[in-house]
């Protein structure tokens, strides 16, 4: 086992699948320096061709790697941030989601769309967003979300494989957190929740870093109550089963989701253990989630995007 | 290449084909078989036609909606069983029925086309980078409209195509109207192809009804694409003589368009015109082109039966569709 970061991580990923597979090249703005530095350093070992500098064109970057991995490469398309998404959905949500299904099956479309989302560093409504919703609602396109360095290099490698459209948010302020992972090659499989502490009294469901923010809180309140943290890990496929057969046990259940709490994920997971869980429930299932406004810069976003606290408050509600 | 005698009644056959071809899809949509819409293609058959016959089979290639693309894949060798199937909602159609028409055939190189106007300008940067990093010498022609013309993803595309010396031709089919608006609403000069100029591509203005000028622009701009020279832009002048959609009105604005205009249209009709001209330099004689009429009717009664008597697909192939393993 090594000590490595977050970004670290997905770097290696990155490094590991372009040597492995020479059809696998990413493109994005600024990515030979790499904003966030995910994709530091690899333009000198694979050079402009496979590591593509674009200009401010979006729409172009998504239509360029949908396009291409049609044919048979293995695109990663890095669009900085998670908000800069939002101007190629026509590529992600209409032709990368749906063209397979259109295509009577036979289209692969092996694409990665990568970005950093999420808040807690004051950036303002256009750089602070998780929008996990608007993939998970839409058939045929994938969405993971890693919490550590070692979910966030096995889901990567994972992700360049599947020969489907997969969008990969991580998150800003996870980037120099560190974790344990394996000297030798591993992938984290799409679909498989893990459990990352178990417990008996509360199933807590939460991904990114509102998983460091339940670590935290199972911690502080470990004399109190017995929290079990699932970290999906990927919300379409979701492993409903892991969170279904944990409340089984524990009778109750808390879902976090840093998103917009309005049809957002912790509402369709909720919902799920309602129609799978209902008869094991002791007490209604607690949403913490964005409150419904753009979340606003600096100290104001406290206000808006789900605090240890709310956490907190929702597992004493669960309690009773 | 010089085009041979057979190869100018292959032209001429193949008009005639995606014609009757149309007006078929028209009756279907009329009779309620159709799924969805149909937007003719009639005026637009000699870009389509000609355009398509300077691509080898494995190019790949955006058709234009007008007609749903059916010209150019007449074009590249394509017949019209797979088509009037897949728009009947038919399994044995080109995507099994599911994606009606919006359908793809990727044995032609057709890898996709869409319902949102102005998305084939990322795709077909996406197939001509994939040409480049692949370099068997394919290209992409990439079809779109003067409606098309309007969207901010030309311009994405346009530039890194440039930019990249991507093996593209962008074919503007310009028929003057975006379903109901014309385009001196919508553009502030008399041609798109001048746009070109801004992305250090060649641009050139072609009379659409006119299948060899069409033909011999597309083919200089695939061969310096194919020899690696760039990204060019055509712009054809046609005409839509028909509404948008079908069945929704033929309007200009608010404004009802005139039968004196159509038939104003009709008069460079691509077909006709061509057909003139072959029957002048004794390429034709009005014995050949009423046996090319009568074998595509033969054809057209054909493919109608091929659609009529396919099966639709079983709901539980949705399932299979949505994801790869």
């Amino acid at each position: 086992m090594k000590e490595i970061t977050y970004v670290q991580a997905i770097a290696e990923a990155l490094a590991e699948e372009l040597e492995r597979d020479e059809k696998v090249f990413c493109i994005g703005e600024d990515i030979q320096t790499g904003t966030f530095g995910a994709t530091a350093g690899l333009v000198k070992k694979f050079g402009p061709d496979r590591i593509m500098d674009t200009p401010i064109s979006e729409t172009a970057i998504a239509g360029a790697a949908v396009g291409s991995a049609m044919t048979g490469y293995r695109p990663v398309a890095d669009f900085m941030f998670a908000d800069f998404m939002y101007i190629a959905f026509d590529e992600i949500l209409c032709k990368a989601a749906k063209w397979r299904f259109m295509h009577e099956g036979t289209q692969q479309i092996p694409v990665v769309f990568m970005a950093a989302m999420g808040g807690y560093l004051g950036l303002g409504a256009e750089h602070s967003q998780s929008p996990v919703s608007y993939y998970m609602h839409t058939p045929g396109i994938k969405v993971v979300v890693p919490s550590t360095p070692y979910d966030a290099k096995g889901l990567m490698k994972s992700a360049i494989r599947d020969n489907n459209a997969v969008v990969y948010l991580y998150h800003k302020a996870l980037l120099g957190s560190t974790g344990e992972i394996p000297e030798e090659e591993y992938l984290v499989p799409l679909g498989q929740a893990d459990i990352k502490r178990e417990g008996k009294d509360v199933t807590l469901v939460a991904t990114g870093m509102q998983v460091q923010f339940a670590l935290n809180i199972a911690e502080q309140m470990k004399d109190k109550v017995s929290i079990e943290i699932i970290d999906p890990r990927s919300l379409e496929p979701l492993d409903i089963d892991t969170i279904v057969k944990s409340v089984e046990k524990t009778g109750r259940a808390v879902v976090v989701d840093e998103d917009t709490s309005r049809c957002g994920a912790a509402c369709e997971i909720s919902m799920q253990i309602v129609e799978k869980a209902f008869d094991y429930l002791d007490a209604p299932v607690q949403r913490v989630a964005a409150k419904n406004y753009p979340i606003p810069p600096g100290a104001m976003e406290k206000f808006v995007l789900p605090q240890p606290q709310d956490i907190i408050d929702a597992v004493e509600a669960v309690m009773g | 290449m010089k085009l041979e005698k057979d190869d100018l009644i292959l032209l001429y056959r193949n008009m005639v084909r995606t014609r009757k071809l149309d007006e078929l899809t028209i009756k279907g949509l009329q009779e309620g078989k159709v799924l969805s819409f149909y937007h003719s293609g009639q005026g637009s058959e000699g870009l389509a036609v000609g355009s398509a016959a300077c691509l080898r089979k494995d190019d790949y290639l955006w058709g234009h909606h007008r007609g749903h693309g059916i010209g150019y894949l007449i074009g590249k060798g394509l017949d019209g069983k797979a088509f009037l199937a897949e728009h009947y909602g038919k399994v044995t159609g080109s995507c099994l029925g599911i994606s009606g028409f919006h359908f793809a055939e990727p044995e032609y190189g057709a890898l996709g086309a869409a319902g949102t106007i102005g998305s084939q300008f990322p795709i077909s940067l996406g197939w001509g980078l994939a040409a480049k990093k692949t370099g068997k010498q394919q290209v992409v022609l990439a079809c779109f409209g003067d409606g098309g013309s309007n969207r901010g993803t030309l311009h994405e595309a346009f530039n890194l195509a440039a930019v990249w010396k991507l093996p593209i031709v962008w074919l503007c089919d310009n028929n003057g109207m975006a379903q109901y608006t014309p385009i001196k609403d919508t553009y502030p000069k008399d041609d798109i192809a001048d746009l070109a100029g801004g992305y250090n591509m060649p641009g050139v203005v072609v009379d659409g009804m006119d299948i060899m000028a069409v033909y011999e622009a597309v083919e200089a701009a695939v061969d310096r694409a194919r020899a690696g020279g760039g990204p060019s832009l055509i712009e054809a002048k046609t005409a839509r003589y028909r509404s948008h959609s079908e069945g929704s009105p033929d309007v200009s604005h608010t404004v009802t368009r005139s039968e004196a205009e159509i038939a104003e249209l009709k008069k460079r009709d691509p077909i006709e015109t061509f057909k003139i001209k072959l029957l002048k330099q004794g390429v034709l004689t009005e014995e050949m082109v009423d046996q090319i009429n009568k074998e595509a009717d033969e054809e057209i009664i054909e493919t109608e039966k091929f659609s009529l008597d396919s099966p639709p697909p079983e709901p539980s192939i949705l399932n299979k569709l949505i994801y790869a393993e």
